[in-house]
């Protein structure tokens, strides 16, 4: 009888662990959710995608030091008839860290912004259009660093006439 | 009422149960189990041949007899660049006493840029190109620099990871060189992996849920 009452104990036990573990491997930066974005019909929209890193952790700049470090981008992928006119990133922080004292890294930490341009044509169907991409970046942390990952971005773009 | 919540939680055991096995399972299917997790002291570390930057073919069990440090690295780890430099003094302080340094480059870059690296370091030792397998064997190897300390049975002394200080690796190398095999230690080991293995299963499928 006390194993009969055991089992379910021991059951939800295993399961939290399980959830806990599938929880557990945040990635280093997460994205801001991103409101409504709405445009004109034959207008251009600057879209700011906010991101943040975690407190322990940074990531390379747009433009790093060396051409071995890989650097953070941006791709987007937009339908048809909307068009990427340009993707400005923030400067990076010359920074130097305790693996490398000597050394200057351009680095982003903590919160930062890349700024998307969305172009649409005059003739463009009102309507919402879906934009996919993904932020590409190469984490470290005070001693060790982490291989290059992506995180999904996505949102909506609505087009009014 | 009673009845109702466990069945509840027997289900919800049941369907979490059958997500980590198939997590599991696919990654078994495509590398083969995880070998190495959590405390990989007196487990023999997987054997593997890799392709060396000279074009050579390498294999860890070349080296059975030696002392062996095996860095896995990277050409965009800042950290691995620092420690580089003490591993080719390490190799020829204590080469004469049975050390081997091979490094493994965890990196999608060229070959000839991997070379180049690991010449601008001057680096001395032989420089191997890493596959998610041997990744993969050594326990999924993320965080760089990652470093196993493997005695001349074959063994596991040590595992550490992140930049440490000079001192620390060294004495890791002592240590590794001090460790002889011992009449029986095979069957130890043998004994170990068994355990291992049980132990394994029961994490890889609680990773597999991640």
């Amino acid at each position: 009888m006390r194993c009969l009452t055991a089992l379910p104990l021991a059951a939800l036990l295993l399961a939290g662990l399980a959830l806990a573990q599938a929880f557990g491997d945040k990635p280093p930066v997460i994205m801001a959710p991103i409101g409504k974005v709405q445009v004109r019909a034959g207008a251009s929209k600057t879209i700011n995608l906010d991101f943040r890193i975690g407190s322990e952790f940074h990531i390379n700049s747009h433009t790093p030091k060396s051409p071995l470090l890989i650097p953070t981008v941006l791709k987007l992928t937009t339908p048809e008839q909307v068009t990427v006119a340009d993707v400005k990133y923030p400067a990076g922080q010359d920074m130097s860290f305790p693996f490398s004292p000597d050394e200057k890294l351009s680095v982003y930490s903590g919160d930062f912004s890349i700024n998307a341009v969305l172009k649409t044509p005059a003739n463009i169907t009102a309507g919402t259009y879906p934009v996919n991409g993904e932020l590409r970046f190469q984490a470290c942390d005070h001693s060790a660093c982490y291989p290059p990952r992506s995180i999904p971005v996505q949102f909506q773009l609505t087009v009014v006439k | 009422m009673k009845r109702n919540a466990l069945v509840f939680v027997v289900l919800f055991v049941a369907i979490l149960a059958m997500l980590a096995s198939g997590r599991y399972l696919d990654r078994v299917r495509k590398h083969g189990p995880i070998k190495l997790v959590g405390n990989v002291q007196g487990v023999p570390a997987p054997d593997f041949t890799l392709p060396a930057l000279d074009g050579s073919k390498v294999s860890l069990s070349d080296f059975r007899g030696k002392a062996v440090l095996l860095n896995f690295w990277a050409t965009w780890c800042p950290p691995c660049k620092i420690e580089m430099p003490w591993f080719e003094d390490l190799q020829k302080q204590y080469a004469k006493d049975g050390l081997v340094v091979l490094g493994v480059a965890l990196d999608d870059s060229a070959p000839a840029t991997i070379a180049k690296f690991a010449s601008e370091l001057g680096v001395n030792y032989q420089v191997l190109l890493g596959t998610d397998q041997v990744s993969d064997d050594y326990g999924d190897v993320q965080y760089l620099p990652t470093t196993f300390y493997i005695a001349r049975d074959g063994t596991i002394v040590d595992k550490m990871t992140g930049l440490l200080d000079r001192k620390d690796i060294e004495e890791a190398v002592k240590k590794t060189l001090g460790v002889t095999p011992k009449v029986g230690s095979v069957l130890q080991n043998q004994a170990k992996a068994e355990v291992k293995a049980v132990a394994v299963k029961a994490v890889s499928a609680g990773d597999a849920t991640r």
